[in-house]
């Protein structure tokens, strides 16, 4: 019984290692600032290691206020995954800020919120693409008819779709703040914007605040919903990684960066 | 007087060999047994009968004059019950002798349910005796058969562990609720029909939460009845398809032959539902909630046999303790068959 309410002694060692884990990355991701004089989101590892970050972060705020099982087990598992990915390819994290010329990563501190208030938003997503994936498991097992520990374990598929939910809007909440900031600069500045940039950042804004307006209206729910999350994030991660395409080497320089949707 | 008790049998079907559907054509309601039980009194050779008719099973016990008179038993009641000979005889069993006993304290310890080690048979077959013996259609030989047989369904089940996990059809549907909706406190539950098994798992339901039942039942009696157990609310038999998308659980359990929730009646319920899930729980056979309904979105259907797969899943960690029970149950049998053949043969010498 005290397993099943999360407050048993594996839960508790479990959300114990994802605080120090928390701690280390917080701890690491600060030294490379240092270093970079700014929010480390130069290169495709420092990306992919905020949105760890903010995804461990938002869980550990989110299992304050819902009592979800399991869902502790889910995020250290795509944390894991997402850090090594992001350590994982050959020249994913270029030491851009020892290039000769460097002198910091934004020029205009505006965009430089804009960039990691979007990022955070993707750890928020990435968060809502582990609820919705328990979801589905919860979810078939109930049509198939299956029972095991496992499935007894997870949280019941009204609860599910009730944090993916307000997930959905936290994280629509954090990346309307971004564009917002983000649009500012963009109106003042429109002769440095790269367009299909602009396109991939507003496109993943409007494929979130779609999928919320949806679900607010019942237009979309259940399985439908929780298989349209994990679509959202896989689009999501693969604009980013388009995005990021041409990001180190402009990453040395900060004027070409501050258009960027990151 | 060598064939004593060569001629104690029963026969009948159940979930082993009759799947759902079959079963479905061959269920007896509680009204028709006292018939049932009359055309087998009327039948010649056969001296003493009891009917047992459950969700899973339809079964005749009974103690002939001979072994001839056995053959006849099967058709003369499918005839009488207009059920159909060829379609028993097919998914049919029968055993005689002690195997008869065997298989009455199998059955009534609860080793041979659908959900192995559930507690609900003992009281069906307690009734299904009570009816038999107040109705006169047992005599000393069943008498004493089933009522040592209880005894030995009891220690077998008491000495042992078969009971123990989510073996009641109440126990598993709260699971399953849990799994859909949470907290069970905010979720409204519509009762169809007073079955005794969606009674007890009504009852599991408020245990774990549940506050808000209404009954809703063709015998507004009976409605009414059953509320006051559970404090809740009736809603006439005639309205409640109008009001079905207001409830989250429904427990059906009607005696009724025809479908009473088909697809088009639930899907149309489903628009004012705001996405909220329905959980449908058919606990009738034959069954009240269409197949076809289990194909509509967010709609999670279960019926007898689906609880049941649930409830035997965690069987592989009951087996030791099932198979001591069979052991104490195959010792209880033969000292059973032993002393009631004994007595028998006795008395046959006396009246000779």
């Amino acid at each position: 019984m005290q397993a099943r309410r999360g407050s048993g002694s594996p839960a508790f060692l479990l959300v114990a290692l994802l605080a120090l884990g928390y701690f280390l990355q917080s701890r690491g991701l600060y030294l490379r600032g240092l270093a970079t004089h700014a929010c480390p989101l130069g290169n495709g590892m420092e990306q992919i290691q905020f949105i760890a970050w903010s995804f461990v972060l938002t869980y550990l705020i989110i299992r304050l206020i819902f009592k979800l099982q399991l869902l502790g087990l889910f995020t250290s598992g795509l944390a894991a995954v997402l850090s090594f990915i992001s350590l994982f390819p050959k020249g994913f994290d270029p030491h851009y800020w020892k290039e000769p010329g460097y002198q910091k990563l934004f020029q205009n501190p505006w965009i430089e919120l804009h960039a990691s208030v979007a990022i955070f938003s993707y750890g928020v997503f990435a968060l809502l693409t582990v609820v919705s994936a328990m979801y589905l498991v919860q979810h078939s097992a109930l049509s198939a008819k299956k029972s095991s520990a496992f499935t007894n374990f997870l949280p019941s598929i009204s609860q599910l779709e009730m944090a993916a939910d307000k997930l959905l809007l936290t994280g629509v909440l954090f990346l309307t703040s971004s564009v917002l900031v983000g649009s500012i600069h963009w109106f003042q500045d429109l002769n440095n914007v790269s367009f299909p940039k602009l396109f991939v950042t507003i496109a993943v804004w409007l494929l979130y605040l779609g999928l919320w307006l949806l679900h607010l209206t019942h237009r979309i729910f259940a399985r439908k919903f929780a298989i349209a999350c994990l679509w959202a994030f896989f689009l999501a991660m693969v604009s980013m990684s388009t995005v990021s395409g041409k990001k180190d080497t402009e990453a040395i320089f900060p004027q070409s960066l501050e258009v960027q949707g990151l | 007087m060598s064939e004593a008790l060569q001629s104690l049998f029963v026969m009948g079907l159940s979930h082993h060999k009759a799947p759902l559907e079959v079963r479905e054509s061959f269920a007896l309601k509680n009204g028709d047994l006292p018939k049932a039980l009359r055309n087998l009194q009327s039948m010649n050779g056969l001296l003493e009968s009891m009917v047992l008719s459950t969700c899973n099973r339809l079964e005749v016990y009974g103690f002939a004059e001979n072994k001839d008179s056995l053959t006849r038993v099967g058709r003369h009641f499918c005839e009488a019950n207009h059920f159909d000979p060829e379609l028993f005889e097919k998914h049919s069993y029968i055993h005689t002798n002690l195997s008869t006993l065997q298989h009455f304290v199998g059955v009534t310890a609860g080793l041979d349910s659908q959900m192995v080690g559930e507690t609900d048979i003992q009281n069906q077959v307690k009734s299904a005796y009570d009816l038999a013996r107040t109705s006169g259609s047992t005599g000393p030989v069943l008498n004493r058969l089933f009522e040592r047989g209880f005894h030995a369904a009891k220690k077998a089940r008491t000495s042992t562990g078969i009971s123990k996990g989510n073996v009641s059809v109440g126990n598993v549907c709260v699971d399953l609720a849990e799994r859909i909706f949470g907290k069970l406190s905010r979720s409204r539950v519509l009762l169809i029909g007073s079955g005794e098994v969606a009674e007890l798992t009504a009852q599991a339901l408020l245990s774990r939460g549940a506050a808000d039942i209404t009954v809703t039942s063709r015998s507004q009696e009976n409605a009414l009845a059953l509320a006051s157990n559970f404090g809740g609310a009736v809603l006439g038999y005639s309205d409640f398809l109008s009001h079905l998308s207001k409830f989250d659980i429904v427990i059906s359990s009607t005696a009724s032959k025809e479908i009473i929730l088909n697809r088009e009646c639930i899907s149309g319920n489903l628009s004012s539902r705001r996405g909220r899930p329905l959980f449908l729980i058919d606990l009738a056979v034959p069954r009240d909630v269409a197949p076809e309904v289990d194909s509509l979105y967010n709609v999670f259907v279960y019926n007898l046999d689906d609880i049941a797969r649930i409830a035997n899943e965690n069987l592989e960690h009951r087996r030791q303790e099932i198979e001591q029970a069979k052991l104490i149950l195959d010792r209880q049998s033969w000292s059973i068959w032993l002393d009631v053949r004994r007595r028998y043969l006795l008395k046959s010498i006396a009246s000779t």
